[in-house]
Order: C-alpha cells, then structure tokens, then sequence
C-alpha cells in the first residue's frame, strides 16, 4: 500500500541525502523559507495533521499556540524518547529515513519561529543516534541547517540529547526536565510547554512520526495529504506489531483502514496460529477489543467508539487460552514500576491496583475485591501530574468486562486456569 | 499479633515526618507491652494533605495529621484507653474506601 512516509508503507533500509533528495528531499524547505512561516502553520492546520505521539492533538495548534506564546527565543522539540514497550516506529524512522525527520524538524522549527532544535532520542537507539548525527553532519554540509538555510535569513542549530530509558521520559514536560539537565519527571500542567517550556520559554514538543509527515504536506498540499484516511484523522499512521504475529514489525497504513487488514494481511495473524482472545489497539494502556471488534477502523473517533484508542500505534494480540489476570498483573506492574514516584496519589493507584490483581491472581479477596478496582480508579482521577496515572484503568476494567471468567477462575481456585 | 496500626509511607507523608513517627510510635507500643500490635507501613492512604496517617487495623480508627507529641494518646488508645477524637478528622467516604481496600487483605 502506499504510504506518505515509506514510498512502499513499510521500511525499505537507509535512504542516504542523495537518495532523498532524488525523491524531492528538501524542496519543502526550499519551498517554505521563501514563504511566511503563518503558511507553513497554515498548511499543516489544514491538512489536519495530529501528533502521533499518542495524544493526537492538533499540530498546527501546537505551533499557533508556540508562535504566538510571549517569549524569545523559543525552542523545538523532537521527541524520540520513545519507550512505550512494542513501539518501534520512532526508530524505525531515525534509523531508514534520517533526513525526512530533519526536515520536518528544520520546516517545524521555521514554522513555530524557533532558532534552536532538539533531538530527544531514546539513549538505547545507538543505531539511530548515530544515523542522525551522520545525516546531520550531511544535511549542515549541504545548507540545511545551521547560518542562512539555503541562503535565507533563517538559521537553526540542532542538537541531540539523549532520552533516559524510561517510560515517563517520553512525556512531553519530562522531556524539558531532562534537557534542562534534571532527572525526567513530568511538570505540573498548565502552563503547557506552549507557553512555559524549555527555560521557561514557548516550546513546541513533537513526535518523530509526527514531524516526518511534515515536507510531504508542505511540498504536496493539505488537499493532497487529506486524500488519505479520514476526516478527523487525515494521512497514515505507522503501526507496530509484535513478535507474536507471522510477520511482525511496523506498518504505515492509511487512517480508516480496518483494524483487521492490520493484523491479517500485514501481520498474518498469529504465529500460534490460535485464535484472538481481545486486541488492544494502543498497548499497554487502552482498553481491550474483543475479537467482534476486529473490524474496527484504525482512526481516532472510531477507536474511540469501539471503546478504545489510538495511542502511538502499538496493536498487542492477546491469543485465546490466554489469561487475562496474568495480562493485566504484567501491565499494572509495568504502570508500577515506571510511575516516577513524584506524585503520591499515582504511586497510591499505581501499586494498589498492583496488590489487588495480585490477590486475585492467589484467590484471595473473593467477589468484594473485583469491586475495588473501580473505586480505586475513580479516587485517583484527575490527579497527578501526568497521564500515567490514567493508563491502567482501561485494560484492567476492560478485562473484568470481557473476561470475568477469568477473574472468577483464579477467585474460587486461587489458580490460573491456564497456567 | 491480632491488630495492626499502619503508618502512611507514601512520600508526601515521609516529607512530613511519617518515618521518624513509625520508628517511634513502634518503641512506644513496645514500651507499653502491647505484643498483639504490629507497626507497619502502609504505601498510601490517599490524604497528603492531613498526613501523616495512622490507621488502626481492623479496629478502624483514623488518625489524620498526627505529630511524634501524639503519640502517647494514640498508644494509649491501643491499650484500651479513649479514642483521640481530635485526630478523627478524614471523611467517611474516603475511610470507606480505604477500610473496603483493607478489608480485601491489602496491605
């Protein structure tokens, strides 16, 4: 299928600046420094390009917002802290299209009126930290960043920091505590990186998937970009399946298409060859599909509608003969073990939620503790500095709707009734 | 051991003395002989804001923003001395989830 980002929709291998610039690599930002940076805003507001981070917010917001923030200078963000388990998609791009992300990072930064960018990248990709340094080494060389881009008046300096490798790394306030040089724990919001960021100064944070799909709407036009997916949910997102499929990896398909050409036709379903218990569309932290839901389009309202979300695009098959306790224990410990602590009331939700499945998984607590979850849940809603502490909730109170018997199972036996 | 009085852990209480309070009230309890309760910490009780927190188990008694200079009364209680009205302070909602979560056997 064709793709925005890989010309295929799946990841070809290292595409060097002579390659990209055959297939019209930065001719976007030729294009929009002799323009207004109000257009470059402009035609990604009306392409309706939204973050793929997770949250999708609108991009060209962000930037109205960033851009018309009191404050000099203001600062560019590249998020590639990328640590949600499954997701690959961010590396897959550093390390295969290097300099498609600088130049949505040089077009970003010209956009929002921004003289000084950061690379956040995931200090485990040694493979795509090193591409973009050479990429970038290139791309200076040629005139793509640095004094008087291509001539202009515009200048940019890059540089790459290192993400911790921790989930909340990857949270965009996080991100500012970590290149302020403090350990990455998420800012109280509001204010928002817009407005208070890096330094206390308007600051734009986005994901690398979300900043690659930038010069092919600024060389291409919103009108051409919105011939992909939906509506609401315009152009492609990349998805990453796990090693449980047949052919598991990343995929960039266009929003809308059905949550089963995903996992059949891309993926070939499962290796076991069993059959699907539930999906979960945005691993680890929606609510669990069951199989009937398989047709569900791959678009933020109709995930929504289904009952689940989005994400980042980390779709996680759970195969029958599966228990669901023991799924959810493994996703709770996660949420757990990387609340950063800061707030109490996540470490509270957190590590109880934790210590109930875990009485549930011994049998213990009998029919009164399936009802504490809920409570639990609606205690701790709304507090917190960050998302996490809204993560758990979905697949833990999904499971005990889809699957009572397997809670019920354990209850009674104090066994797991696959295991 | 029947009963146990369980000290809030959770940083906001920490930051405000709770650890210094566990060591002390377990001396005190030691000191008055009462071998059927157990100091222990509790990860969180969900009220930051009035902590530190004491709560006695299954006795079901809630001691809000409790100072090392309470403690006597609150030693005195588990011997079978007066309630400290004075320290019962947290609302009945969020005592009913907590005393429900305790219930269940967490903790």
């Amino acid at each position: 299928m064709e793709g925005i980002l890989f010309p295929h929709g799946v990841a070809q291998g290292h595409e060097g600046l002579k390659e990209y610039r055959a297939r019209g690599g930065y001719e976007a930002l030729a294009k929009a420094i002799r323009t207004p940076p109000e257009d470059v805003v402009k035609v990604v507001s009306d392409a309706g390009l939204r973050g793929r981070g997770g949250a999708g917010f609108p991009t060209g917001k962000k930037w109205q917002f960033t851009r018309e923030a009191p404050g000099e200078p203001r600062y560019l963000i590249l998020n590639g802290g990328e640590d949600e388990p499954g997701s690959k998609k961010d590396r897959v791009l550093l390390e295969n299209l290097p300099h498609l992300v600088i130049e949505g990072t040089a077009l970003a930064a010209y956009a929002i009126g921004a003289t000084k960018a950061y690379l956040y990248i995931n200090a485990n990709y040694a493979v795509a930290i090193k591409t973009i340094t050479a990429a970038l080494a290139e791309a200076k060389a040629a005139g793509y960043w640095g004094e008087n881009i291509l001539g202009s008046d515009f200048a940019l300096d890059i540089e790459i920091v290192p993400a911790p490798h921790n989930y909340v790394a990857g949270e965009d306030t996080a991100v500012l505590e970590v290149i302020e040089g403090r350990k990455a724990w998420p800012r109280q919001k509001p204010p928002f990186p817009v407005t208070v960021g890096l330094y206390g100064k308007p600051t734009s944070v986005n994901n690398v998937e979300t900043l690659a799909n930038v010069p092919p709407i600024v060389l291409r036009g919103a009108q051409w970009y919105r011939k992909f997916g939906t509506a609401e949910s315009s152009g492609t997102m990349i998805f990453s399946l796990d090693d449980d499929l047949n052919r598991p990896g990343v995929y960039e398909l266009p929003f809308g298409t059905p949550l089963r050409y995903l996992i059949e036709e891309c993926g070939g379903g499962l290796k076991s060859g069993k059959k699907i218990k539930a999906i979960m569309p945005a691993a680890p932290s929606s609510a669990y599909l069951p199989p009937e839901k398989i047709d569900t389009p791959l678009d933020h309202n109709s995930m929504r509608d289904a009952g689940a979300a989005l994400g980042c695009g980390v779709v996680r098959l759970v195969a029958e003969g599966t228990c669901t306790v023991e799924e959810v224990i493994k996703i709770s410990e996660f949420f757990t073990a990387e609340s950063c602590g800061q707030c109490p009331a996540c470490r509270m939700e957190t590590n109880t939620l934790t210590s109930l499945l875990k009485k549930v998984q011994a049998g213990q607590g009998g029919q009164p503790i399936l009802e504490q979850f809920s409570k639990v849940l609606a205690f701790n809603k709304g507090k917190g500095f960050c998302n996490l502490i809204a993560m758990p909730g979905p697949p833990i109170e999904s499971a005990l709707k889809l699957f009572p018997g397997d809670f019920a199972a354990h209850l009674s036996t104090g066994k797991c009734p696959v295991n | 051991m029947s009963r146990t009085c369980l000290v809030c852990q959770n940083i906001d209480c920490k930051s405000r003395g709770s650890e210094q309070l566990m060591a002390e009230l377990e001396k005190r309890v030691a000191a008055k002989g009462l071998t059927d309760v157990e100091v222990k910490p509790y990860m969180c009780f969900g009220a930051c804001q009035e902590g530190p927190n004491v709560v006695l188990y299954p006795d079901k008694h809630w001691y809000a923003k409790v100072k090392i200079e309470d403690l006597d009364e609150i030693t005195e209680h588990l011997a079978g001395g007066p309630h400290v009205q004075r320290l019962d302070t947290i609302d009945s909602s969020l005592k009913e989830l907590i005393y429900q979560l305790l219930d269940t056997g967490v903790f």
